[in-house]
């Protein structure tokens, strides 16, 4: 796999009893929720809770060409993460991060919003169609997909190899335990905010940000972390 | 599906993705011009408009599906989905 240090973002104390390592969306997804990851990661450490955002090699800040990574190499560099700790860590993963957080060493799983890596794939296949026909280009979901399999593939800014295509086609969020699994509404297990990786301009919901943290920290209580 | 029902779920779709917000969703008509109208309609707009419409409508739209057309008005997106929901 491609090595390189990867920046990472780290609020809350040093010496606290756990950390939460934080599995953002995924390509441009991540773009839109980082504001209110970050947001989240203040009110954690409000609560004294010790939080990182690791960039994934390839995404975000990171010098990794994003067609030289797979999402395997995701899931090895979230694992190195996990072990530079020396407190047991929670992984909160978001959108198309809850497809690579498993087998990673944690101590316990929270999720919001988890997505099949197909659902990902359609709608970055769509933008691309969509651009094209702007630009006059015919194009079409399956005949992208087909060029995908032999040649790296532009999608949404991201150049994707044909093994991450492949990969991403086919991922579904595995079942780590203990998992805590939530989503966006008003009910049980459920949050309260507004689905910001959908936004065609990145904005961020501070309450969304609380309500996070605080379910996090209830669930940190539940499986017996903290 | 009832109508009023497509037309409330393709309402929070626009609040969602165009981050409108309740009140300029709400004030959405059959006539509101949307690709080349809202700066925030772009080709990454219609890619996530269209799958957050076959996960909460559960219907799949081809590639054929996909003019022009279709994005030019609410009505014509409303029209559309009410046309693969219930024939």
């Amino acid at each position: 796999m491609p090595h390189a240090n990867e920046l990472c973002f780290q609020t809350g104390p040093d010496d606290a009893a756990w950390s939460v390592i934080i599995v953002p969306p995924l390509f441009d997804e991540a773009n839109r929720m980082r504001r209110t990851l970050v947001l989240m990661m203040r009110a954690l450490a409000s609560r004294g809770i010790r939080s990182l955002l690791p960039d994934l090699p390839g995404q975000n800040d990171s010098l990794v060409a994003t067609h030289a990574v797979t999402t395997g190499d995701w899931r090895t560099a979230l694992a190195q993460c996990v072990e530079a700790q020396k407190q047991p860590v929670m992984i909160a993963s978001f959108r198309g991060g809850a497809l690579i957080d498993d087998d990673t060493g944690a101590a316990a799983w929270w999720r919001l919003a988890p997505v099949t890596g197909a659902s990902l794939l359609r709608t970055m296949l769509r933008v691309r169609v969509a651009s094209d026909r702007e630009a006059g280009i015919s194009t079409s979901i399956d005949a992208l997909f087909d060029q995908s399999k032999d040649a790296p593939l532009m999608l949404g800014g991201n150049c994707l190899s044909p093994v991450m295509v492949a990969a991403l086609h086919g991922a579904v969020p595995a079942a780590p335990a203990p998992l805590r699994s939530v989503a966006l509404g008003d009910g049980p297990n459920m949050i309260a905010g507004a689905p910001l990786w959908l936004r065609a301009e990145p904005g961020e919901d501070s309450g969304m940000a609380i309500a996070m943290a605080h379910d996090i920290a209830e669930w940190a209580g539940q499986c017996g972390i903290c | 599906m009832q109508s009023d029902q497509i037309d409330s779920i393709l309402r929070a779709i626009m609040a969602d993705v165009l981050g409108l917000g309740a009140a300029r969703a709400d004030a959405l008509t059959h006539g509101s011009e949307l690709f080349g109208a809202l700066p925030e309609f772009d080709s990454m707009a219609v890619g996530i408009v269209l799958t957050e419409i076959e996960d909460r409508m559960g219907i799949m739209i081809d590639d054929d599906d996909v003019d022009g057309a279709l994005f030019a008005t609410f009505g014509s997106l409303l029209n559309f989905c009410s046309s693969k929901l219930n024939g």
